[in-house]
Order: structure tokens, then sequence, then C-alpha cells
């Protein structure tokens, strides 16, 4: 066995950690001067840019918020056409203002630009709705409403949508005790009434109404979907979500930002080192730090990996539900292989929790290469086989082919990323639009298909792994980059188990880490990765104490899920069932 | 930026026909069969419980204590694992060794229910005191049971290091026993806790 380094060996020279010192973006100066560029292009007298972001910010007066949108979803130079997020960070002691500050967040396809929106709000103060503008913004306003108390004017369905219908309070309100517990009871549950959008004229059914989960060997989850049905078809469908909600956002407030990082695991537990990836480097961001190269190629390889196991995962489960069973057997395998080469890093398959700020818990072993190597010569064996079985096979085409297609403007107002924003013929990719680890400097394609249905979501994930595994063949081909595999800063990262054992500095440093935390300084940035499923960004608000502010997940799930009642209306259930398979919604994300 | 349309080809006549292409699975599975008829040893499979994985010597599993070479808990109740675990699941109080005035746990429970496996407690240890095993068998039969206490936890002396699963340190290094190491308080340790009255033999088992 290897002594493993963790660390380089010289001593730490560095400053001392920024504790209350305001955050200052990286390239602040250009988004400054774009912001500026902004201001003027949109030229709103209600409308002033906020300094010191990492994106064009602007704060909006509240009655005038829906209008700033239109404008900027309009403008032909502009066109902020998806909705990215849309979510509220509370402060209490904001008396004049408004104690409530709603973040919009939103992005150009035409421009690759993100811009953020502020608007400041009290309990008594409603919002505008968004909602028939974004339809992307939906379940973000209940969502906002849900947990903050915030009222959404002209908002259609504004009601719970994460927590339960018993639940008093607003669990991400900064008074609000994380102690308290609220019992659902049968008297309280409200019934699930699907909407019907599309009433048949002269049936010869009568409508029936049938309910799908949450515990629904088809629903892959905790998901819950009543439909109406005429005959086979349906015509009126309704979610409810939240079945596996645990208040992630919560939870991250009461504790380090570096205890965060297991929670972070059950976001989308198919692909968790991605999404331990994507919170590290947002926190990162924030530290102003960057991992060593070694972590980084790491992190890269392992999140490509973690690609490739969520696309077989989503693939296999979906052809399942279409009653392909024995792919399931082939996609398993490599996906089993892959978890092991997780386990072997950091010793556990499905919630590795092996990213920590500043880099990795530990080095990888000795014969990572050489196992990465034999993955990578593996899994296309097994994606052939699937694509033998399945790719031409008529059967598969009929059940599959322009079933609940979305249309790619459609997925852009609701928000869609990833690999079912890509199956609408739409090249966005974070990988490329934003790269981070190093992606620019690999060679890989955007697959991309037309029609937006079943099929083409299928057809892109199977392309997407091909893809992966190339990045991961040239990723090899580089060899590791020599050197420690976590950053030599005691103020972010533990010192080495030798040195806190026979060195009374690194004693001290190591305690001081664990119980003061890292104390980044006080702001706010956001950072997004492309997770399994699309954009998974990550906002963390910081007031320079060791917990986190406010940590806000952007789950891609979450949008995507949204735009279901309205793709399977006029469906049947199968096809339903095959959309949902399709459409990869984990409920740990989902719920969060 | 690089773009690649996947395309949505036609179906050819033998591919319109069923039956070809259905033919041609029915090879592609038979190939498989074959292939592991005739490689029973490669195939994918784990007979558990007869036979069981090995994981690496990462694998966060169950928790144990070590002990200094005179038999005493390296632990000195310090608190580091307890204030770093996420999911609160360590209980410490801690203890005086009369004659030498050093800390000891009397009582440490880990809630397993509770415990999430992070290893964080591992990391956070400064005397090498926690590790964590390959045992990966927790079954247990009432919820009570699922609280594991220094009699459970904690390992003699001569307790194999390797195979052993996440630790601190990987490599040769291991802090030695430098303070305490009088056996005083052993008998503290030992004494029944009153939450502790039905201890499971099973989770302990020495592998």
């Amino acid at each position: 066995m290897s002594t493993l380094t963790r660390y380089s060996a010289v001593p730490y020279t560095g400053p001392a950690p920024t504790n209350r010192l305001p955050y200052v973006p990286a390239n602040g100066e250009a988004i400054a001067r774009r912001q500026a560029e902004l201001a003027a292009h949109i030229a709103f007298p209600y409308v002033r840019p906020e300094d010191k972001q990492d994106l064009p910010t602007f704060i909006v007066e509240r009655e005038r918020i829906v209008e700033v949108l239109r404008a900027l979803h309009d403008d032909p130079e502009l066109q902020f056409t998806m909705p990215l997020d849309l979510f509220c960070v509370d402060y209490p002691k904001r008396k004049k203002e408004g104690r409530f500050e709603i973040i919009y967040q939103l992005y150009s396809l035409k421009n690759n630009e993100r811009i953020r929106l502020k608007v400041h709000a009290n309990e008594e103060q409603p919002v505008p709705s968004s909602y028939p503008l974004f339809k992307g913004f939906d379940w973000f306003e209940r969502e906002a409403f849900d947990l903050f108390g915030v009222r959404f004017e002209g908002h259609p369905n504004l009601r719970r949508i994460l927590t339960h219908e018993a639940f008093q309070g607003h669990a991400l309100r900064k008074d609000y005790d994380p102690a308290q517990r609220w019992i659902l009871t049968e008297k309280d549950v409200a019934v699930l009434v699907p909407v019907v959008t599309q009433t048949p004229q002269d049936s010869e059914f009568e409508q029936v109404t049938l309910n799908l989960g949450p515990s629904h060997p088809a629903t892959h989850g905790t998901l819950r979907i009543a439909v109406t049905l005429d005959g086979e078809t349906i015509i009126g469908a309704a979610t409810e979500i939240g079945y596996l909600h645990r208040c992630f956002e919560k939870m991250a407030e009461t504790h380090t930002y570096q205890q965060v990082i297991p929670f972070t695991d059950r976001l989308n537990y198919m692909s968790a080192i991605i999404n331990n990836v994507g919170y590290c480097m947002a926190v990162e961001k924030l530290l102003g730090v960057e991992a060593p190269p070694r972590a980084q190629h790491i992190r890269l390889m392992l999140s490509e990996f973690m690609r490739i196991a969520d696309h077989l995962v989503c693939i296999g489960t979906n052809l399942v539900d279409m009653g392909a069973l024995t792919n399931f057997w082939y996609l398993f395998q490599p996906r089993e292989e892959i978890y092991g080469l997780v386990e072997a890093c950091c010793g556990a398959r499905l919630l590795p929790s092996y990213t920590r700020i500043g880099g990795l818990a530990v080095d990888v072993p000795s014969n990572f290469m050489e196992m990465a190597q034999s993955l990578v010569k593996s899994i296309p064996r097994y994606i052939d086989d699937v694509d033998k079985l399945i790719s031409r096979n008529r059967i598969f085409h009929e059940r599959v082919k322009g079933i609940s297609p979305i249309s790619a403007q459609d997925a852009i107002n609701f928000g869609f990323t990833g690999p079912c924003l890509r199956a609408c013929g739409v090249p966005h990719d974070i990988r490329k639009t934003n790269p981070y680890l190093g992606y620019e400097t690999y060679d890989f394609d955007v697959p991309i298909a037309e029609g937006g249905d079943t099929y083409a979501r299928y057809l892109v994930r199977m392309e997407e792994m091909r893809q992966s595994l190339r990045i991961l063949q040239q990723a090899i081909d580089r060899g590791l980059p020599e050197g420690p595999v976590i950053i030599d800063d005691p103020y972010i990262a533990l010192p080495p188990k030798e040195k806190v054992y026979n060195e009374m500095e690194s004693l001290i440093y190591h305690f001081k880490l664990i119980m003061h935390g890292i104390q980044p300084p006080v702001g706010e940035t956001y950072f997004q990765v492309e997770g399994g499923n699309g954009e998974l960004g990550f906002y963390i608000v910081s007031d320079g104490t060791k917990n986190p502010y406010r940590v806000r997940v952007r789950p891609p799930c979450f949008a995507i899920y949204q735009a279901f009642t309205q793709m399977i209306t006029g469906q049947t259930i199968p096809d339903a069932v095959a959309a949902l398979g399709s459409l990869n919604i984990i409920a740990g994300e989902l719920d969060r | 930026m690089g773009v690649i349309k996947v395309e949505q080809k036609k179906l050819s006549l033998s591919e319109r026909l069923y039956f070809p292409q259905i033919i041609a699975g029915m090879f592609l599975t038979l190939g498989h069969l074959l292939k592991n008829l005739f490689n029973m040893k490669g195939l994918p499979i784990i007979s558990y419980p007869e036979v069981k994985r090995i994981y690496s010597e990462r694998f966060r599993g169950r928790h144990i204590l070590t002990s200094r070479e005179d038999g005493t808990t390296r632990c000195v109740a310090c608190y580091m694992c307890s204030t770093a675990c996420p999911a609160e699941c360590i209980t410490i109080e801690a203890g005086e060794d009369e004659r030498t005035r050093e800390k000891f746990p009397v009582r440490y429970d880990i809630d397993l229910l509770r415990c999430i496996f992070c290893g964080y407690c591992v990391d956070a240890c400064p005397e090498d005191a926690i590790y964590m095993t390959r045992d990966y068998e927790m079954a247990i039969d009432s919820r009570a049971r699922s609280v594991v206490g220094l009699r459970d936890l904690v390992v003699p002396p001569n307790f194999p290091t390797e195979p052993m699963g996440w630790r601190p340190y990987y490599g040769t290094m291991r802090k030695e026993g430098t303070a305490g190491g009088t056996g005083l308080g052993q008998e503290l340790r030992e004494a029944p806790f009153e939450d502790d009255a039905a201890p499971n033999p099973d989770l302990y088992r020495g592998n």
C-alpha cells in the first residue's frame, strides 16, 4: 500500500482568512462593464444595478418586475428567454425595503449570458407573478410561497408544493425553528384533482380519474400523478411532489460549509459526485480559491463516469417500464462497475461525499487510471448491445416515436436544460457554454436531436454516453497531474494527519477548522455545472460565519417536471410512463 | 462548438418486418447466455450470503474505537467527531482519570440509524481513535439496538488494522499512545450503561 500524499510539504504562508470581508468576484471589471451596457440598454428608471456581484445584477421595483422580465424576454438583442431560477432569501432585519429578496435568474441562449434581477418585498406586499410569461417560474413561485410565504399576485395555483397541507409556517424563514414537526393526518390530505384541458366532444366513455403513485413501480421515486382518462386517452393530469422533501436548504443553514457536502449526495443520487463538485466549486468561487490540478482532473473524470451512470440508469429503467427487461441487465452491469470505481476512491458507492472544499478527501488509489481505462474499454460493449437490441427495433420505435413531444420554444420557456433540452434541438451544454474543470480543453460534441419526444431523449442520452467516454479517454491519455489533491490552506482544508498527530500548530488548525468551520467572505455567488439532468446550480449567500446564510440549489428536474402534465395530455397511460422515465426525474433532486 | 445531430433514420424494410430484428436480438441474448454458460466464474453475480462482496480499503462501514497497547481506548473525548458529524449521531460523555488527569469517554454512543457513513468523524479525530471497518452487515431487529456504545465499539489493542475501511491515514504511520495508559478508568468503561442494557454481541464480531 502506497503512502498517499494529501498535502504538499511546504508550510502555509498565505494570508489569514478573509472573515467578514466582502466578496469580490474574480472578473469584477468585465461584469461591471457588461452591467453598465445592459443598464443603458434596458434604460428603465425603476431598475438600478447592484455592485460587486458575480453576474450582472439589477434591483427592480416590485410592481414593475413583470414589465422588466417581459422587456428582457422580448428584446431582440438580449433574448433572455430561459427562466433559470427564482428563489427567495430572507433578511428579517431589513425593515425598510422588505425582508424578502426574491432573485430571478434568466439566461439568454443567443448571447450565452446570464442576468440576475432582485425584488424586495415583505410579508404583506404581493409580487406580480411572472407565470404566463415564463411558464418555468410556475413551481418556483409556488416554492417561494411555500417556504417563505411570499405572495405572488396573479399566480393561478398558488398553494404549497414541497411541504404538506398541515404544515404551519414557512420553513425557510430565518425565524422558523428547524426542530418543529408537523403531522399530516388523513383529514388534512387534499384530494389531487386533475385539470381537464382537453374535453372530447362526443365521447362514448365515462371519464375516470386514476391515481399513479406516490409508490408505484413506474414512477421510480415518490412522484404522484393523477390523470383523468377518457377511454385510454389522458385528457387532464396533475402532479404532486414533495414526498421526499427534507428541506436540504434549511439543513444547510444549520450546518457548516463542509458538513453540507454529504447532503448534496442525496440530491441527484444517481450522479452524486457531480453534485459534490458543483457545491464545492460554488464555495471555492466564493472563497476565491481553486482546487489543485490533480483534484480537478479526478473531479472531471469521476463527473463523466457519473454522467454515464446516470444515463445508464435512466435508459435502463425507462426500457424496463416499456417491458424491455434484458436491456436493464446489460446497462446495470457497467453502472455497477462505475460504482465500484467510486467505492475504491472514497469508500461508498451511491453516496460518495468524495470532494471537499478545496479538493478531494483523499487521493485516488494508485491503480485508479488502470481501473478507469478498463472501464472505458468495457462500457461501449454494453451500450452497443442495447443499441443493437433497441435502437432499430420497430416495437420500440412505435412505442416512443412522437410520444410526449415538447417543442424547443416550450422547453426553453419551461426552463429545460440538459439532455431533455438537447433532445428538442437546442445545443446548450454548460460544459461548452461555461466551461469548468478544464472542459474547454477536451474535444467532444454536444449531441442534439429533433422532435423532443421520448425517442429523441433516448438517442441524445445514448450519444452523450459515447461523448463522455471520449472525454474520459482523453483524460486518461493525458494522465493524472502530479501534486496534492487538496489545497494547502489550513483555513479551508484539514491539515494532514501526520502533522496533526505531531505538530501543535497543525493540531490547532485542525481544531479551529472543525470547531469554527470555513468562514468565506460576505457575499453571494452562483455556480453552475452540467449535471446528469441539466444545469445544476448552487447559489450561496454567506454572512461570514461558519454556516451558510442560504444555500439554494437550482434543481434541473424541478423545472423539467413542471411540463410533464402538458406533455402527457392527449397520450395514454403507458406513454406517460415512458415519458416519465425518459425525463429522468429523480425525487431526491426534485423535492430536495 | 462541436454539435452533432443524432440521426433518426427511417427503418429499413427488414427492420419493419419485425422478425429479422427479433431474431437478431435473440441471437444477441443467446450469445450472452452461451458466454455465461461457459464462463460461470466470470458471472457478475455474488451469491450473498455464501459469498460476500469485498469492498476496498476505504469502505465506510461500521465504526470501531481503537485501543492503546495497555488496553485503554485512544479516544480522549475531545468531541471533535461529534462536532464534525453532519448527522449528529455521536453522543459523548467525558470522564477524568483520577491519577493521570486524562480525559476519556465514559459514554460513547453512535446511533447507527442516524449515521450517514460519511466518514467525517474519522477525518476529524486527532487521536487516531475512530476508524471505519469494512463491516456492512448491521441489520438489527429493534430500534433500541441501533445505538452502539463503548462495549460494541472498542476493539482490543491487537486488533488488526488491515483489512480496514476508511481510516485517517493510508500508510504505515500510526499515532503512538503517549498520554494516559494507566488502565485506570477501565472499570468505569466496562460498567453497564443504563441505556445500553442490551448490548448486541453480533455487532462486534472482531473480524
